[in-house]
């Protein structure tokens, strides 16, 4: 008997090895499919009597734009759509996943609105197809006017359900436009759309910067002879001047918890970069070279500014530790690198560097390693900044010889497309944080 | 008489500790053991990493035992290495057969020298200035030349379209050869073995791991854009021999979201393969993002 359990249990040992031991191993390095294959279907009216094509049309192509931008998804073709597109449940239960599932979605959203006293209601929700749940789902109401700000919503929503980030398309850019033929202040959405005059200067208005904490802009003006670093609250539009040191003050940027500004003064007849504190007194002085030095930006953890210097001949991007004020050069090639961009997430800095008299924009990692170009063709493409989640880099580009305009495209050079309107010669775009 | 170097050497002894040489000893034998361990098999060595070597399935039939798929693997298998001896002579046939095509070729500038021939033709032309006199009070002699110089470049014009016609004409006899001649090359590997590329066995076909592997591949999308990090989980897929996944466990999460919930999709598509297995296997699949992340 003893030798029988002894037998039983060797053999039940040998055969769960040799059980675990026939798991074929493999390795799988990359999906086969890259994108997220989704299907959009149009919003349908919830109420009887309240149909307005206009509100969903609008919002779809805003929606789309945004989900296209991402270069997430692959959009279903949707005069492939079958009978469950014109459903309007949107409800797990109410859904024909099988439907989707023979079109090749994996995603789906889906969604109705209803208009009542000039105010629309959109219900909206994102499915995943191959498990049948429901992702994320909202419900907006607004104004009329505020369907393309709730189209941006969803997307960033979309972008948080499927990557635990959300998007930046809610977000503001701001940008300097010669539109009224003086270079002035103006913001508009991520798309593009709804421009609105900022500043009324009548004179040369440059380099604007989102404040991180406040819904407030500061950027430099000419508006009393000398370029002055202003501060302007977004909503209250209240303007004030925030150095105005004799020479130069440009340049301004906010520190990431918004406490502090570098900037470039030139007071010591010599353009070093200071930080100022914002109520515009010198806090430090963080270069001191016989070179230029301009341009700085803060990395996110804000312990570390990268700036545009000539100390060692031609322009190229330093970086200046704030606590040690040491220096260490970071660019190498070409012989004109300027307007240097920190990536918020860190370990990237775009900038733009000039050969044969033409500027590119470029990424380069923070130890100098891995330096890749992002645009190419004719035309110079100028003054990166960083979407807040670092997903995408905003650019003034000038393709049409002469006039510019603000270009978005993602953080590896794909899917550049122009967001302002022509004739405004636009340039010098900003990014703001969470809006 | 003591050498001066045993002398020295006598110093350097009063110098040591007591037990110095045994030390010493002791020191270079475990010197001498440390590289003996380092290559016996107590002290297993990892693999040098080898590039990424990429396979396509060209053919998806599953087999349990697939053999090699490379010409050079072949002889391995079939000592008679008759076949792999006529190759060699195709190709030479093939391949000097193109090249006499250029020589025939340049015998085109012999044709070309005939249009100078013309030149001669106005040995012709006195001929026609003979019959021309008579009308001579009504045609100058500037408008005999430009007529003759007209004359002249019809012929050459004609000479030319000759060339020309000929040329394609010889062209197409050329194109029509090669093609004959294409027509009658074989491959050179018509015998060589189906099947994988680091395959041993004796069947035509792909092994089922391999089906599999691309099976949940394809099955699997997910971007770039979702990616953070470099995520990468375990996953224990187990399949009966229908091609059926009975049950699968997650040895390991990525801790990424986005990237877990995306295989959970791959596996929910992969419920069932769209063949059967040889029998019901376990697989043990590791996802990461390698290879996408890798790109620029």
């Amino acid at each position: 008997m003893k030798y029988f359990k002894v037998s039983l249990f060797i053999i039940m040992t040998i055969s769960l090895l040799c059980s675990t031991a026939f798991a074929a191993r493999i390795e799988i390095s990359a999906p086969g499919v890259q994108t997220i294959p989704l299907a959009m279907t149009h919003l349908i009216p919830m109420g009887v009597g309240s149909a307005q094509p206009a509100v969903a049309e609008e919002f779809q192509q805003v929606l789309q734009g945004d989900l296209e931008l991402s270069g997430l998804f692959d959009l279903v073709d949707p005069a492939s759509f079958l009978s469950d597109a014109r459903k309007l449940g949107l409800r797990r239960t109410d859904i024909d996943f099988y439907q989707w599932r023979m079109l090749g979605a994996e995603t789906l959203i889906k969604g109705g609105y209803s208009i009542a006293a000039g105010k629309v209601t959109i219900e909206l929700r994102l499915f995943d197809v191959v498990s049948q749940r429901l992702l994320t789902g909202r419900r907006y109401m607004g104004k009329l006017t505020d369907v393309r700000k709730i189209a941006h919503t969803f997307a960033d929503q979309i972008l948080l359900s499927l990557t635990g980030e959300k998007g930046p398309f809610s977000t503001k850019i701001a940008y300097i436009s010669k539109r009224t033929g003086h270079k002035e202040l103006y913001l508009m959405d991520v798309d593009g759309y709804q421009p609105i005059r900022m500043t009324n200067h009548r004179s040369i208005v440059l380099n604007p910067d989102f404040s991180p904490t406040r819904k407030e802009l500061i950027f430099t003006s000419y508006s009393k002879e000398n370029p002055d670093l202003y501060r302007k609250e977004i909503y209250t539009g209240r303007e004030s001047r925030l150095s105005l040191k004799q020479g130069l003050n440009i340049g301004g940027r906010y520190s990431p918890d918004g406490r502090e500004i570098a900037l470039t003064l030139s007071k010591d007849k010599n353009s070093e970069i200071y930080l100022i504190g914002t109520d515009g007194t010198i806090h430090k002085r963080l270069t001191n070279h016989y070179s230029i030095d301009v341009d700085p930006s803060w990395s996110p953890k804000g312990n570390k500014i990268a700036f545009v210097s000539d100390r060692r001949g031609n322009p190229n991007i330093f970086i200046v530790d704030i606590r040690t004020l040491e220096v260490t050069r970071l660019t190498y090639e070409g012989k004109y690198n300027a307007t240097p961009a920190w990536s918020p997430k860190g370990g990237r800095i775009a900038f733009a560097r000039m050969d044969n008299g033409i500027f590119n924009i470029f990424t380069i990692r923070e130890d100098g390693t891995d330096e890749r170009q992002l645009t190419f063709g004719k035309g110079s493409k100028e003054h990166p900044r960083w979407s807040p989640d670092g997903r995408f880099l905003i650019y003034s580009a000038d393709l049409n010889g002469g006039e510019k305009s603000i270009w978005i495209m993602r953080a590896d050079g794909t899917g550049a497309k122009r967001i302002s309107a022509p004739g405004g010669n636009d340039s010098h775009p900003a990014w703001s944080g969470r809006w | 008489m003591v050498s001066p170097r045993k002398q020295r050497w006598q110093q350097l002894q009063s110098v040591f500790e007591p037990g110095f040489k045994q030390m010493l000893l002791i020191s270079v034998l475990l010197h001498l053991l440390l590289p003996i361990l380092y290559y016996s098999p107590l002290f297993p060595k990892r693999a040098v990493e080898k590039p990424p070597v990429y396979k396509v399935n060209l053919v998806n039939k599953i087999v349990k035992n697939p053999q090699a798929g490379r010409p050079e693997a072949a002889p391995v298998k079939k000592k008679p290495v008759v076949k792999p001896k006529p190759k060699p002579k195709p190709k030479p046939a093939v391949k000097p057969k193109p090249i006499p095509v250029k020589p025939k070729a340049i015998p085109k500038p012999k044709p070309k020298p005939a249009p100078v021939k013309p030149k001669p033709v106005p040995k012709a032309e006195p001929v026609k200035k003979k019959p021309q006199p008579k009308p001579k009070p009504a045609v100058s002699k500037a408008q005999e030349n430009t007529l003759q110089k007209r004359l002249e470049q019809i012929r050459a014009n004609k000479q030319k379209q000759a060339n020309e016609e000929a040329r394609k004409a010889r062209i197409a006899a050329l194109k029509a050869d090669a093609l004959a001649e294409s027509s009658n090359i074989k491959s050179p590997i018509t015998d060589a073995p189906v099947g994988m590329a680091d395959g041993k066995g004796d069947e035509a076909g792909v092994s089922a791991i391999a089906h599999v592997q691309e099976f949940i591949q394809q099955q699997w999308s997910f971007s770039k854009y979702q990616a953070t990090g470099n995520p990468e989980a375990e996953v224990k897929m187990f399949y009966s021999a229908e091609g059926t996944l009975l049950h699968f466990k997650f040895i390991k999460k990525s801790g990424n979201s986005a990237f877990d919930e995306s295989l959970l999709r791959a596996i929910a598509k992969s419920r069932q393969l769209n063949q059967p297995l040889p029998e019901s296997m376990e697989f043990h699949i590791f996802f990461n993002l390698k290879d996408m992340l890798d790109r620029p």
